[in-house]
């Protein structure tokens, strides 16, 4: 409903402008500064690694966007039945795997151990839902067109399914979060169409799309995540997402099963 | 319970038994009747009656304008007042009941008083209620609003101790209480959304408004089921002796009301309707993008009532009221209030006073998208049956008493959604939810000597969790653990509280009194919403297995003092509030369309505490208020802030008003108000790190460790009176200060690698005009 405010607002904007002005600007905020908090992203797929895991440190919020790495971390992958790898940190806070092959059904457990304190996670990887096509078509909102991208396919039926499409344009994965599950849906072929905020599509362009099949924790996360990347101030309770890890780590371990479609727009 | 109870009665009987000791044997009688206004025949509320022989003898007429007054045998002057009309004065002889109706005549302009109307002179020092406010909706109008549309609940956010939402904002925040700890009654229903337009205007149309009365302290006990305050506005009867049409024109809407006898002086109507055009300019644009938008609401008041006999008369009201906003076919969404009120007063004998009403409410809301043919539609509503009877009983001029019951029967359809494409449909089905609300009350009025009078009562409530319906239990993690489905009409629980209220008057003086009270309130239906406006999506619960009724104590203590002949009015108010089980959201909460809604709240305490200091000058050319309020809300919860008390939302140090209205000439009056308050508390970002799949993330350290901006906002008005028409001219925030309606944190668009805060304003400088008309 954030946005039918937004759509309300430009709307009396709008039409009352000639009579008043509603404003933005950018304003001096006094924030605290707050001490560097562990952030670790990583994921297994069911396609063939390498995976990585990134370690990583929060900024005061006034400061650049460079994030400080955190480096000499022992980093483990696990599954249920017992198989196991320790990552090696090729670059300044990324860690590697070298054998591990993700299989969908069972439960990956990652395990990082940094400056003494140990902070776990567990996903599981669900089963591979194919994309069944790609279509190209318009969306108008007033007097933009836009070029988007139909995902077609089939949900399986009688099991809850969480879904993520990625956008890769170009060779370039666009920042957007696009998440489904089949709530409303078990069951249906369906039809999602991928609507970028930033870039638009332009013909010649090469776009694939990957559905990826996640967990109900991840999901979770990333749903938050999207919500307070621009938070603003009429939110009554922005808040860090629901990580998956444990001991009050930011970030999610993902074990997910992708499957990949191509186009070129027209 | 039960105990309380008896000690309730004992000490009744107890009061009851010594009055009727230090009376004299001489034989009493009842004098009794309506208080009206000439011209039309409005039952008028709050008129005062006294006897000059016995000035500390007095009785108020009541909601529908009845008083009774018992005194000893003898001759009399009776003398009544009302604030803005000439008082009436007559002699009776009482050696038997009389019956009086009393005709009161309204001043002329030049004579007009301010917004706050005091019945008598020193009302506010011999009136037992503290924090009770009373608006006269006549003199509204000259108080400069948004868009020149004169609105109630605005007027109401210039009192001390409320606190307005903000800019864009009916929602007010009472004594540190939240926006849905308000009940708002229109004719005794329950009113779920009071606001149009997303917040912009309230649904209140005060062409159709005869009387606004706000509790914010210890609420008498015929009300209940909300915790920080009662907002009870009751519709116009209609001129029962002549018709009449008003309107008016303005920038936003227009509006048009007839009011008439249906037999004159047995019976009358009254009609109001008001409509936006602002969707019928935006039609006319070229630009497709602005055409297609939908965008208006409209809302119809229309009440009627009918005298039968001596003893009865009944009346039907009704409001109905619709909000569109939509654009071409991808998207839309309407949302509106329904409400029917049938009641029926009856004197049983000119003590005895009885009123049954028949109420009926809803609230709903649909949504539909429509986007390359998938469709999506959803529909959520709230829906209110219910009976309320009163019985007032006018015992003699030290005593009165109030007693009854309410049965509301809560009918919740949290949402239905459908969601259709080509190949198929299917729909989603949230459990809708039943419960049964009941109360039962009596109260006190006992003036114990001509210097101490006392109010006391209490409210036994009883809130039912009714079948059919599934119902969860959650662990830590708010995962499901288990469920348990009920059949129709089963109770699944009943959650009883005891609500006892005391208030108490001591006068100190002629112009001065002290004022005390104890209040305890609960509410059983609370709102969820995850945004600091009020958005017509945001939506209501029972109680339930999970979800506990909220509980308020309230202790308040004030001192009222009156300067210069009662000129000048001062009243400083203190209270303390002790808030159980209040909600608030889970980290990253999903409140909307979520079976599991009740495993995202959070259940913790809270305390308020403030103090509200009063200045009014009621007469004159020069009138108006300066309100204050120094306060601290704040709350607490194991799982935020570390289990430590943090600021509410709504919580602000800071609260000031200042309102004044100048009478020039018979024809033209201006009026100011300004306000200032500190900022709400806030949840700010201390910090950010990057998500490589993603984005750049804010870091959050606290809830609410922030404030906003201080706001402050200066308004201008200027009225017209005319002998049919009036102009009114108003300039909303005339010094055109950008207060923060909301503040973001994001990517610096020139810069991807550094981070700002943007702050939105919403109006600067808003002109309007509107013209009034009546014939």
């Amino acid at each position: 409903m954030k946005l039918l405010r937004h759509i309300l607002i430009f709307l009396m904007i709008a039409a009352c402008s000639g009579i008043f002005l509603s404003c933005q600007k950018v304003i001096d905020v006094d924030l605290n500064s707050s001490s560097p908090h562990i952030v670790i992203e990583g994921y297994i797929s069911d396609q063939p690694g390498p995976y990585w895991v990134r370690i990583s440190q929060t900024v005061n919020y006034n400061q650049p966007n460079t994030f400080p790495p955190v480096s000499g971390a022992t980093v483990t992958l696990s599954d249920n039945i017992g198989n196991s790898e320790l990552l090696t940190e090729f670059i300044p806070g990324f860690y590697m795997s070298s054998l591990m092959q993700g299989v969908p059904g069972r439960t990956y457990t990652l395990t990082v151990l940094s400056n003494g304190v140990t902070y776990a996670a567990s996903s599981m990887m669900p089963s591979p839902v194919a994309i069944d096509y790609l279509l190209q078509n318009s969306f108008s909102f007033g007097m933009d067109n836009s070029k988007t991208v139909e995902v077609h396919f089939r949900d399986p039926a009688g099991i809850d399914n969480y879904y993520r499409f990625v956008e890769i344009k170009n060779g370039v994965q666009q920042q957007f979060m696009f998440l489904i599950n089949d709530q409303l849906q078990d069951g249906n072929e369906i039809t999602s169409t991928l609507f970028a905020d930033e870039d638009t599509l332009r013909t010649g362009d090469s776009v694939s799309v990957q559905l990826r099949s996640i967990d109900k924790n991840v999901y979770n996360y990333f749903r938050s995540l999207s919500q307070v990347v621009s938070s603003s101030s009429s939110s009554t309770s922005p808040a860090n997402p629901p990580s998956n890890l444990s001991n009050g780590a930011l970030g999610y371990f993902s074990a997910y099963a992708v499957r990949t479609k191509f186009i070129i727009i027209q | 319970m039960s105990k309380a109870g008896l000690v309730m009665i004992m000490i009744m009987t107890l009061a009851s038994s010594l009055s009727a000791q230090t009376e004299p044997v001489r034989k009493k009688y009842t004098i009794s009747g309506h208080v009206k206004d000439s011209k039309t025949g409005e039952a008028m509320i709050g008129a005062t009656i006294m006897l000059e022989e016995l000035p500390q003898i007095g009785t108020a007429s009541n909601a529908y304008g009845f008083y009774s007054l018992t005194v000893s045998e003898g001759t009399y002057t009776i003398i009544t007042r009302y604030m803005g009309y000439t008082p009436f004065s007559q002699q009776v002889v009482m050696k038997q009941n009389v019956k009086l109706n009393i005709e009161l005549l309204e001043k002329g302009v030049e004579q007009k008083a301010v917004v706050v109307t005091g019945e008598k002179k020193d009302e506010n020092i011999k009136e037992i209620q503290m924090g009770m406010e009373k608006l006269d909706v006549k003199s509204i109008q000259d108080i400069p609003v948004l868009f020149g549309e004169k609105d109630v609940i605005k007027t109401v956010q210039l009192l001390p101790g409320v606190k307005s939402g903000g800019d864009g904002n009916t929602g007010f925040y009472v004594r540190g209480g939240a926006a849905d700890q308000n009940l708002i009654l229109l004719d005794e229903a329950n009113v779920y959304s009071a606001s149009h337009f997303l917040g912009f205007f309230s649904v209140f149309n005060s062409d159709a408004i005869k009387d606004v009365t706000l509790f914010k302290g210890e609420m008498p006990s015929e009300y209940g089921g909300r915790l920080s305050s009662v907002l009870d506005i009751k519709m116009k009867d209609g001129n029962a002796k002549d018709f009449g049409v008003n309107g008016g024109i303005g920038l936003i809407a227009s509006r048009l009301s007839v009011e008439g006898p249906i037999v004159s002086d047995k019976g009358s109507f009254s009609i109001s309707g008001r409509r936006t055009y602002l969707d019928l300019f935006l039609k006319l644009s070229s630009d497709s993008s602005v055409n297609r938008v939908r965008l208006y609401f409209y809302d119809l008041n229309a009440k009627a009532n009918y005298q039968l006999g001596e003893n009865d008369r009944i009346y039907l009201s009704g409001y109905f009221g619709k909000d569109v906003l939509g654009f071409g076919n991808t998207f839309g969404i309407d949302w509106g209030n329904t409400t029917a009120t049938f009641r029926w007063n009856h004197l049983f004998n000119e003590k005895m006073f009885s009123n049954t009403s028949l109420i009926y409410s809803t609230y709903d809301y649909t949504v539909i998208a429509n986007i390359n043919g998938n469709n999506l539609n959803l529909i959520s509503k709230i829906k209110d049956e219910g009976v309320k009877q009163d019985f007032q009983y006018f015992f003699d001029s030290e005593n009165g008493v109030k007693f009854g019951l309410n049965s509301i029967y809560h009918a919740i359809v949290p949402g239905t959604a459908t969601f259709a494409d080509s190949a198929q449909t299917s729909t989603l089905e949230l459990t809708n939810k039943y419960s049964w609300e009941n109360a039962f009350y009596i109260s006190h009025d006992y003036k114990l000597s001509p210097i101490i009078s006392v109010q006391y009562g209490v409210r036994f409530s009883f809130f039912s969790v009714l079948g059919p319906g599934v119902f969860y239990t959650y662990d830590s993690k708010g995962d499901r653990v288990d469920s348990l489905a009920y059949g129709s009409g089963k109770f699944i629980k009943t959650y009883f509280n005891l609500e006892p209220r005391i208030a108490l008057n001591y006068i100190l003086d002629d112009e001065s009194s002290l004022k005390a009270s104890y209040g305890r309130t609960t509410q059983n239906l609370h709102l969820l919403s995850t945004s600091t406006t009020s958005n017509p999506t945001d939506m209501w619960i029972p109680n339930s297995n999970n979800v506990q009724p909220e509980i308020a104590d309230q202790v308040s203590l004030g001192y009222f003092r009156n300067f210069e002949d009662n000129s000048y009015e001062f009243s400083a108010e203190t209270y303390y509030k002790l808030l159980r089980n209040q909600i608030d959201y889970k980290d990253g909460a999903q409140i909307g369309v979520n079976e599991n809604v009740e495993s995202q709240l959070l259940f913790g305490s809270g305390r308020a505490y403030g103090l509200e200091l009063f200045l009014k000058k009621k007469y004159g050319r020069l009138n108006g208020w300066i309100g204050y309020t120094l306060s601290r809300t704040e709350l607490k919860f194991a799982e935020i802030n570390n289990g430590n008390y943090y600021p509410a939302h709504q919580d602000r140090t800071h609260d000031i008003s200042v309102v004044g209205i100048y009478q020039l000439s018979d024809k033209w009056t201006f009026s100011a108000t300004w306000v200032y308050y500190t900022g709400n508390a806030v949840t700010f970002p201390s910090g950010k790190y990057r998500i490589l799949e993603y984005n750049e993330v804010n870091y959050f350290t606290e809830r609410n460790g922030y404030r906003m901006p201080a706001y402050h906002r200066l308004d201008l008005g200027a009225t017209w009176q005319g002998e049919r028409s009036s102009w009114t001219f108003s300039l909303y925030n005339a010094y055109g200060r950008e207060n923060a309606y909301s503040i973001r944190f994001q990517k610096d668009p020139n810069d991807p690698a550094k981070t700002q805060a943007v702050q939105t304003a919403l109006f600067k400088f808003v002109p309007s005009i509107t013209y009034n008309f009546r014939f």
